[in-house]
This record gives C-alpha cells, structure tokens and sequence, in this order.
C-alpha cells in the first residue's frame, strides 16, 4: 500500500492538475481525515485559518476528499515541510485561471464521478468554455467567473442545499455580485441593470414570494456552466421552454414570420427580457403605453384586431367580477355556492385559455375562449339569482313571522288589560 | 258532563291535584313601580327553553370532529330545510339568554332581593350564570371555525394562568397542549350533556327556592294590592316571551349569524381576535395589565383579581348586613354602580376599537 500511495504522489507531482490525488481521496461517504485541517484550524491568520473551519460542511471534505484533492501535497504528515512540500503536488493556492481546471480534474472524469454520485452531470467544463466566462478566461482575463467565484471555494455545499450561492432563490444574489456592479459590466458592454429588473418580474416574484423554486433565475435562461445570452432568434425557444402554449399560440400567429423578417426577439418585444411584468388586458392595444403601439398604429388593421382582443378579454372580466361579487355576497349570507365557485372557475380558466390564444393575435380564437367563458358565467349568475332569490324569501317570511308575532304581544296586552279592568 | 271535566275528575281522582289549582288560584306577585324586573328571569328561562330546542335539532346534523364539524355545521346552514334559521336562532338566544341573565342578576342586586332568607337562591343563580358562560365558551368553538378556534386558544390559555395546577387544567380543558379535535370533543361532550345536566338541576332548585319564598318585595316601595299569579302574571310572562321571540326572529332575519372561514391550526392567528361580547371586559383588562407587576405576572395578577372580585360578588349576602336589616346601604348601591359601569364602558370602548 505504502510503495503504490509513495509512487502516486511521484506521479501526481509531474501531473499537477491532471487528476485527483490518491491520497487526498478516502472512502466515499466517510468524512476525510487529515493534517491539513487539524493544523490549519490552530492558525491565528483568518485567511488561513478559516478554510480548516468551513472543511467539516464541505461537500468533498465530508465524501473523504481532503485538502490535497485540490492543493496537493502530503495530508498525513504533521511536519508542514513534508506537508506542502511541492516535491509532494502542493501548489498551494490555485490560481483563478487553473481554477476550471482542477475542479474538472475530477467533475469530467465520468468513471470517477460514478463513486460519488451516478446521475451527476460530468460536461460542466466542456459547457464552461463555451461560456462568455469560459470564453473570457481562456483569453486571460483572470476577473471572470470561474467554478469557485459561484460555488465557493471552501465549504462548498451541494446546490440542493438552501444555504448554497447556487440555490434557486439564491442565484440571483451570486450572479449579482458582478452582473449588479453597473461600472465592471460597463467594461464589457453590459448595462449592469438586469438584476434591478430581473427582480421586478413575475419570474423573481414566483421564485422568492411564492417560494416556487421551478420559478426561473439567471441560470435557467443563460444556462449555469455555458452561461450565455440567448441570441435574438432563440429567445423564443428559452420562454417556450417553460412556456409551452403561448409559443405554440405565437407560431401560428403572423407576428412569428413578421418578427423573423425584422430580426426581432418575440417574446421580448412585448414581455421584455429581464423586467417580466405580470401581462395585463390593459397592455393589447395602439395607445400610449400599450404594447402593440410600438409597430401599429390607429387605424391600421392591426390597430383594429388589438381592439377586438382587448374587448373580449375586458368584457369577460368585468362580467367575471360583478358575477363573483354577487357569489360571494351570498355566500357570506350563508347560501352555499359551491357549484357557483366551480363555474367561475371554469369561466377563469376558459379566461385563461383566451389569454393564451392573444399570441396567436386571432380574433376568431380569442373569441371562441371568451365566449365559453361568458356562457359559464351566465350559468354562475344564475346561481346567485337563485340564492339571492332564496334570501328574499327568507327575510320576508321572518318579517311576515315578526308582524304575527308584534300582533300577538298587542292581542294579549290588550287581552290583560280587559282580564285587569274586570278584576 | 264535557270531555275535560271528566279527564280532570279522572287525575284529580288519583292525584289530588284540587289543591294545587287552589294554590295557583291564590299565589300572587308584590307589584310596585319596579315591577317589571320579575320578567327577567322568566325570559332567561325561555331563551334556555329554546336553546335546548334548538340544540337539539342542531344535534341531528352537527358532528364534533376537527374534519367535520365545519362541514357540519355549513350542512346544517345550506342544506337542511329550515337548519340556517335554527342555527341562527341558537346563536342569537344565547346571546340573548346571557344578556337576560345578566339584566336579571342586576336587577335582584340593586332590589337587594339576596339577603336572607333568599341567599340559596342568590348562589344558584350567581352559578347559572357562571354556566351560561360556560355553555357561551363551549359552544362558540364548536363550529370550528377561525375565530373561534384562536379565541379558544386565547381563552384556554388563561388556565394555564393557574398555580401550581394551571398545566394540568389547561391539559385537561383542551385535551393535550393544543387546542385539536380533542378540545372540540371535550367541549361539545361539555355543551351538550355536562352543562344542561347540571344547569336543569340548578334551575329547578333555584325555582323552587323562589316558589317556596315568594317573589322578594323591595321594603322602600309603596305596597299596591299584589297581582295573582293566574292569569295576570302568567300572561304577562307570555307577552315578553313573545318580545323575546319577536327580537329573536328580527335578529335572525336581519342578521344571519355567519359560518366565518374553517380553522387552519397552522395558519397564523388572524388580527383582531376577540371573544364574545360577555368576556370582553375581561379581555380588554387583562389586555391592559403590564407584563410583569411587582414581579409578579400582569396576567395572573388579573386574573386574581378577577377571581377575588367574583368571589367577592357571590358573598354579598354573607358582607351586605344593612340590607338584611332592612336599611340602605350606600357601599352596596356603589359597588353595584362601579361594577356596572366598569362592565359597560369596558365592553362599550372594546367596539369602538378603543383599545387596539
């Protein structure tokens, strides 16, 4: 054991970087013990001390991977000579630019991959210098984001885990930390605004109100290790990932060939790309601050469609709302209005639908889905007629009841009256 | 001879029931100018009259689980022929029955009516009312809703104020640490078969105390020739029943007493949380108190208090001697007045938000 431990170190000290060390890999699942820490961990110097701290959450450190997996050297030895001594691989303090490299040493390495975790995905470097990043390193500039600028350098904790950067509702915060310096993204032609904006959207909303973690973050449209901006013709195919029918709904609208021939992103042009608004009816139109004005203008045909659409999506709405006022009114007299509540609903998602087919920017079709909904809410508000009805017929019958009553109380006032005068 | 001439000779024959009829025929009531108290009790009597019926028939429908009682309950109110008028007037007489009670009790204290020889019938009513707001407290978490699932966590709470046992009651009272399905057993198992057992016990031997000793008669009123019981006050009682009734149907007309939206243990308590109107005073004070008075719990100081007052109230037969003598007394007309007014004003600025 000890002559193949000794000529691996050998080998490892002409191959720096090449691959994870044998003697820096334990048993998978059983935490690493070794020198590095204990001595390190009885350092004064923070910058020194506080790596040894973090190793007990490390992700590595916990599946037997010491320190030398990634600096090297000897993590047996107590003697910090025979310890970092570069003849044994220690090369200390890895540099941004071998950074990529050294975590691919191993987290390419499939078969290697396979003891830790079957399903991981192993093309995280490949993916990496396809990246702006990776793009931008290879070109040596050392300021761009590598594996540790979003992962952590120590204590690295699996991105499952809600106290990882790179945790869903997590990674808008990591990527800010340089895409929300507006004067570093200046150097490289970016606004440096899309965090302010991405945070407004519904996207953001969703993510960190709704704590909806399939709600999507940077890495889910630019991707997380071959982060990229979506070029202007596959911007559509990034929304329609998620946003299945409205793609379908817009392909078969003549927006989709219009917007190919001027070169326009399609989602974009009304939903913008970071500041995803919640859509609003009240946008579909030609007038100032509606999204169709940006092309149409009053008058033209598309003007006239954008008004068609507007008023079957608001009527439906407003007719919604007083129906559902009226449910609830009774509701709270007591009425039970359960198959009511399931109309409404019926008409909302028929509502729904409606809004879907507006990408197809059919009249026709917007119209067929409003129509289904004001057929429903006809039902519904005829449900509330009927208990409206019901609670009238109540409140007469107790005030009928009340009269006879008050009638009563005088016929016997009167009754003790005589009964009194005689005695 | 008629029909009913006979079926009386018939029972008279067997029971002896001649003299009964002559003592109804002869009993009489004092009247004065502040007649019109006697009525109360009466009343209160009714509105329990109907809250029986009433429970009854909620009963038919009404289950006492944590999963279904809500539903029961909108069952009851939506589906059953008649169930939302039942359960609207269940809820209205009781408040009515509390509020009659209290009337009554305010009523017998300023008339000075629980000297002796009346002090038994003072004690039993003093513990009629202390059951009435036990049939309140019990009753208003069984339909399990929100406010009445964290008024009852409030309120339960309390007990635990207790010395030296307060842990122990409040497991006992809800059944575990939590308020869960296990207080609504406990509590419906205490509104439908503890609490009208012992309160139909208590209403007939507080009837038969004042049946045996007469109605008490103010000694500073001018006597008026008295009004015999049949029919001149029997009818009378009828007509405010029937009041009582009127009043009923128009508040259960006019306001539908309302389902709210099912208890979420989990959910966070909604603001606001109050209890019924009869514990508001209370409420509100405790609300009042500092945390810590003298080192020693507002709350418990509070409650203390509460109790000692209570306690204090219940005694007035044994501490109010003038009046036993037939005197006037003016520390009992104050301490009557103070406890009114504090009642009052308390349960008065609670509505109008005084206090948030």
């Amino acid at each position: 054991m000890r002559l193949l431990a000794l000529s691996g170190v050998t080998l490892l000290a002409s191959l720096a970087f090449a691959g994870p060390l044998p003697q820096a890999v334990g048993i998978p699942g059983k935490p690493a013990q070794d020198q590095c820490t204990a001595c390190h961990q009885a350092l004064d110097e923070p910058r020194l001390q506080q790596p040894a701290l973090q190793a007990a959450e490390d992700i590595h450190h916990r599946q037997g991977i010491t320190c030398a997996g990634c600096h090297g050297g000897d993590p047996t030895s107590e003697d910090p000579e025979v310890a970092m001594d570069p003849k044994k691989g220690f090369v200390g303090k890895i540099p941004p630019q071998k950074v990529p490299e050294v975590c691919g040493s191993c987290h390419s390495d499939a078969a290697f991959m396979l003891r830790y975790a079957p399903n991981i995905p192993t093309d995280q470097l490949a993916q990496y210098k396809t990246s702006k990043h990776g793009l931008a390193l290879a070109k040596g500039d050392g300021r761009v984001a590598t594996c540790a600028s979003c992962h952590g350098a120590h204590g690295v904790l699996p991105p499952s885990d809600a106290r990882s950067p790179v945790y869903p509702s997590r990674i808008v915060e990591t990527c800010a930390r340089c895409h929300g310096d507006a004067a570093l993204m200046k150097q490289y032609g970016i606004a440096g605004t899309e965090i302010e904006e991405y945070k407004q959207s519904v996207h953001y909303q969703a993510l960190t109100v709704k704590n909806d973690l399939s709600a999507p973050t940077c890495n889910d449209c630019h991707g997380s290790h071959g982060a990229t901006p979506p070029g202007v013709s596959s911007v559509s195919n990034v929304c329609g990932t998620c946003h299945l029918t409205q793609r379908e709904a817009f392909d078969l609208s003549p927006h989709k060939d219009a917007f190919a021939a001027m070169e326009q992103p399609a989602c974009e042009a009304c939903h913008s790309n970071h500041k995803v608004l919640p859509p609003q009816d009240q946008w579909i139109g030609v007038g100032e601050g509606q999204v169709c004005g940006s092309c149409h203008a009053a008058g033209d045909k598309g003007a006239e469609v954008a008004q068609a659409l507007f008023q079957a999506l608001t009527g439906t709405v407003e007719r919604m709302e007083r129906v559902r006022q009226r449910v609830e009114q009774a509701e709270r007299r007591g009425m039970l209005m359960d198959e009511a509540a399931v109309k409404l609903e019926e008409a909302h998602q028929a509502l729904v639908l409606a809004r879907n087919e507006v990408h197809t920017v059919n009249p026709q079709r917007v119209g067929a889905k409003t129509d289904e909904a004001q057929a429903v809410l006809a039902k519904a508000e005829k449900d509330a007629e009927a208990a409206e009805a019901e609670l009238r017929f109540r409140h007469n019958g107790l005030k009928v009841s009340l009269v006879v009553i008050l009638l009563a109380v005088v016929a016997l006032g009167l009754k003790i009256r005589e009964i009194e005068r005689r005695s | 001879m008629k029909l009913t001439e006979k079926l009386w000779q018939a029972l008279d024959e067997r029971y002896d029931l001649k003299p009964l009829l002559d003592f109804a025929r002869e009993k009489a009531v004092p009247r004065h100018r502040h007649d019109w108290m006697y009525y109360f009790g009466g009343l209160t009597l009714f509105f329990f009259c109907v809250q029986v019926a009433t429970g009854i028939l909620l009963l038919l429908y009404y289950r006492p689980t944590a999963e279904a009682a809500f539903e029961s309950v909108q069952f009851i109110m939506t589906r059953v022929p008649f169930g939302w008028l039942i359960r609207s007037i269940h809820s209205w007489s009781a408040n009515l029955m509390i509020a009659s009670a209290f009337i009554h009790m305010f009523t017998v204290y300023f008339a000075g009516a629980y000297v002796k020889p009346r002090e038994l019938t003072w004690w039993t009513g003093a513990a009629l009312l202390l059951l009435a707001l036990g049939f309140g407290f019990s009753g208003y978490l069984l339909p399990w809703n929100e406010l009445a699932f964290f008024a009852t966590r409030v309120g339960t709470d309390m007990v635990s104020k207790v010395p030296f046992i307060g842990h122990w009651l409040l497991r006992v009272l809800r059944g575990g640490e939590d308020v869960t399905g296990a207080t609504l057993t406990r509590f419906f198992g205490i509104h439908v078969a503890v609490l009208p057992m012992i309160s139909t016990f208590l209403i007939l031997l507080h009837l038969a105390f004042i049946q045996r000793q007469g109605m008490h008669e103010p000694a500073e009123e001018p006597k008026l020739p008295p009004r015999p019981f049949f029919p001149n006050f029997v009818l009378r009682e009828f007509m405010v029943w029937l009041v009582g009734l009127a009043l009923l149907a128009a508040l259960a007309a006019f306001f539908p007493w309302e389902l709210g939206k099912k208890a979420d243990p989990f959910a966070p308590a909604p603001a606001g949380i109050k209890p019924e109107w009869y514990f508001l005073f209370m409420f509100e004070t405790l609300k009042l108190l500092p945390a810590k008075v003298l080192g020693i719990e507002g709350e418990i100081l509070g409650l203390a208090a509460f109790s000692a007052g209570g306690l204090f109230w219940f005694l007035a037969p044994v501490w109010d001697k003038k009046r036993a003598r037939g005197e006037k007394s003016v520390f009992a007309l104050l301490v009557g007045w103070g406890v009114v007014l504090y009642i009052a004003s308390f349960t008065a600025l609670s509505y109008l938000g005084v206090f948030q």
